[in-house]
């Protein structure tokens, strides 16, 4: 295992130099190749505890949270932050973490997982706690169906050690269902607003009873398919909450204030992150540390100074204006992120961009599902890019979006340089890009010194 | 999508288009087909109204000019098609009277006799095509493109095909097109989709209109000429942005000649 490690610190440190995204996943790769078992060394034979975060949308900032409020309470965090979530990225954070006589600190590993690497990882690191955030429709082209990607993670929750801990999202009554004859300790999380923040959509993708597949019945609708359910066939409901949001306050663009119920008290928080979609993220961190026996007395302040992880509505200065920067992969990540941006006017200079890529995708027919309708008597300008920018402007078009409005840069440096032309001094240019061409728009961003490295966040 | 009503010039006539339980079979966008048939139209001064039509509903098919009828999941599939009986009779009526058809994967093979699962129960299609389906151990996935012929005139559609279905046409089904690259209807005999009278189906997501306005043209073409009772002859429009995304459509699909997925997809597992 030593050489493994040495090997893998090597990788990082050379990947690091060449500046290949801060040597994310490179590490796992070597120390793998050398010790396939590397991973389970250091976690599992080293008594670390893994909290594993899985789901379609909020995985990231889910674990930011979660470790955030480790770390406030003196807990030591390894977390893989830059989103490497597959079973690399794993290996990478605990070789960076472990010494390089293969010792690891007394550390809680935070770990996002991908839905797909989940199936091997989790017998790699045994998971400790399980939080599952959502099931969205992702990548049809690589996950298959949504019910494929919640069959995995139920077989991942119905296979946890007796004395885990399952966190799940009641509001999404799949999610909810998961494992439901497990034995073991289940918390649960969700909104309990008492009123409406969304409706259902033809683009909401589960409204059907898990157990009986009859439609659901919502008293309250929160966000797509998330809220407060019945089932009037067969009387699946949401359950209680362990964890409620009961008040959610959005300020712009500029943060989320909530109040979340806790088994013993609750807690007032302030995030300076948008969007209902915190306010979830930031339950399912409570819950989180409730699971692992974390008391959050600091927790009112944790997440005050947390700066949003990259391009997740991430604010940038530019010097003459304002870059917005937001990631979004599938319809929901997409609309929710539009929905935020509505509240503060946004967006009115754009920069669109979607790529194919291994990790994006072939398959676009989901920018249909996308709310562009909504958004363009708010458009001003749009410069469309990525290597599917043909995709994008034949949706904005079919949208309403005037031709004179729209302009098709396929390179994305060229499309910055246009948009932020484009975009008046003091106003503020909204960017909405599949991952690929954010993490290259950032970069292009990071050269000319507005951002440190993606990784950095 | 919100999907707005259009309203049509002085003298113009209104499309009546019904859209086949949009909240069941709505995973790959097709819904994208609604808006192209609205958008080509109203460009033309053309009005259209939407209606959409859920479970326990049997509506007179052919009252519209135009249904849909798109692609889900194997889940949302089966309520659709334990539904769909109380519908099929008027779905047949409507295609024996010129209504336009048109479906899309899920929607092809409920559109034909009958699909049996790989496992479970066989499920009853709506009787309209000739034509049937199995369960296939594998997936395609990927851009594909056919040539279709419509009232004499041939031209290449592209899309993305996403389905493990296995369809075999009978002596009253038409192919829709003729594969170019992609699976087609069996990964086999090199049809695509199925097609009879103003029936057309086919395994094409994209959502596969837009990127064709050809074909939009085509069916909104019979569509008028069947709402009016008059030739209808569709002023040009300028496709440039539609072009561009069909010949990249077009170019990936060609690439991938000889493949069955475009993407290795993630191991899930069962």
């Amino acid at each position: 295992m030593i050489a493994a490690l040495a090997a893998g610190k090597a990788a990082a440190g050379a990947s690091r130099l060449l500046r290949r995204g801060g040597g994310s996943s490179l590490p796992g790769v070597v120390a793998r190749r050398i010790d396939p078992d590397v991973l389970t060394s250091l976690t599992v034979g080293q008594g670390i505890p893994v909290v594993a975060v899985t789901g379609s949308n909020g995985k990231t900032t889910t674990a930011r949270f979660l470790a955030a409020f480790l770390r406030a309470e003196g807990v030591q965090v390894a977390q893989n932050s830059a989103g490497a979530n597959l079973l690399q990225g794993l290996t990478s954070l605990a070789v960076g973490t472990a010494s390089l006589r293969g010792r690891m600190p007394d550390a809680i590993m935070v770990a996002e997982i991908d839905e797909a690497a989940l199936r091997l990882a989790a017998p790699e690191v045994v998971p400790r706690v399980l939080v599952v955030t959502n099931v969205f429709r992702d990548q049809l082209d690589r996950f298959g169906e949504i019910y494929a990607v919640a069959g995995v993670i139920d077989k991942v929750a119905q296979g946890l050690d007796a004395q885990a801990v399952l966190v799940v999202n009641a509001d999404d009554p799949m999610v909810c269902d998961l494992a439901p004859q497990r034995p073991g300790r289940r918390i649960t999380y969700g909104l309990e607003l008492g009123h409406d923040l969304d409706r259902l959509s033809s683009a909401a993708d589960s409204i059907r009873c898990p157990r009986c597949r009859s439609e659901l019945e919502y008293a309250h609708v929160y966000l797509s398919h998330l809220g407060e359910y019945h089932c009037p066939s067969c009387g699946f409901s949401r359950p209680p909450l362990d964890v409620a949001v009961t008040k959610v306050e959005i300020d712009g663009l500029r943060g989320t204030r909530c109040t979340v119920r806790i088994p013993d008290g609750q807690l007032e928080l302030s995030i300076p992150q948008a969007g209902v979609h915190i306010a979830y993220d930031a339950a399912a961190a409570v819950a989180g540390a409730l699971a692992l026996g974390v008391a959050l007395d600091h927790g009112e302040s944790a997440l005050q100074g947390l700066r949003p992880a990259f391009g997740r509505l991430e604010v940038i200065d530019a010097g003459e204006c304002e870059i917005v920067l937001s990631f979004a992969k599938n319809p929901t990540s997409f609309n929710t992120t539009l929905r935020t941006l509505a509240e503060a006017g946004e967006p009115r200079h754009l920069l669109v961009a979607v790529s194919n890529t291994r990790v994006d995708g072939e398959d676009f027919g989901w920018l249909w599902d996308v709310d562009f309708e909504g958004v363009v008597p708010r458009l001003v300008d749009v410069t469309v890019s990525g290597l599917r920018g043909d995709e994008l402007a034949t949706r904005l078009k079919y949208a309403g979006l005037d031709e004179s409005r729209m302009t098709v840069v396929d390179e994305l440096d060229a499309a910055l340089n246009r948009a932020l032309d484009e975009t008046p001094n003091g106003e503020r240019l909204v960017v909405l890009a599949g991952y690929t061409p954010t993490i290259q728009l950032r970069e292009l961003m990071q050269r000319r010194g507005w951002v440190g490295r993606y990784w950095q966040t | 999508m919100t999907i707005a009503e259009f309203a049509a010039d002085e003298d113009a006539p209104t499309l009546r288009i019904a859209h086949l339980y949009p909240a069941l079979l709505n995973v790959a966008g097709d819904g994208g087909n609604v808006r192209a048939i609205q958008f080509r139209a109203h460009r033309r001064g053309i009005g259209s109204t939407v209606v959409d039509i859920g479970l326990d509903e049997s509506p007179d098919f052919a009252a519209f000019d135009l249904v849909f009828f798109h692609g889900g999941q194997d889940v949302e599939m089966s309520v659709v098609a334990a539904d769909l009986q109380r519908k099929s009779g008027a779905l047949r009526d409507a295609a024996d009277a010129g209504v336009v058809i048109f479906g899309v994967c899920a929607g092809l093979q409920l559109l034909g006799r009958r699909y049996i699962p790989s496992s479970g129960p066989a499920m009853e299609g709506a009787g309209v095509l000739d034509l049937e389906t199995r369960g296939g151990s594998q997936r395609f996935m990927q851009h594909a493109a056919c040539d279709v012929t419509v009232a004499g005139d041939s031209a290449t559609v592209v899309g993305f095909e996403n389905h493990s279905g296995l369809t075999d046409l009978g002596p009253d089904a038409a192919p829709f097109g003729t594969v170019i690259a992609g699976a087609g209807n069996n990964g086999v005999d090199g049809t695509e989709g199925a097609r009879r009278d103003n029936v057309f189906a086919t395994y094409l997501h994209g959502p596969v209109l837009p990127k064709n306005p050809w074909l939009t043209d085509h069916l909104l073409v019979l569509a008028v000429e069947r709402a009016t009772g008059a030739a209808f002859v569709p002023r040009p429009l300028d496709d440039s942005i539609e072009d561009r995304n069909h010949q990249v459509a077009l170019d990936k699909a060609i690439a991938n000649r000889g493949q069955r997925t475009a993407l290795q997809p993630a191991q899930m597992g069962r």
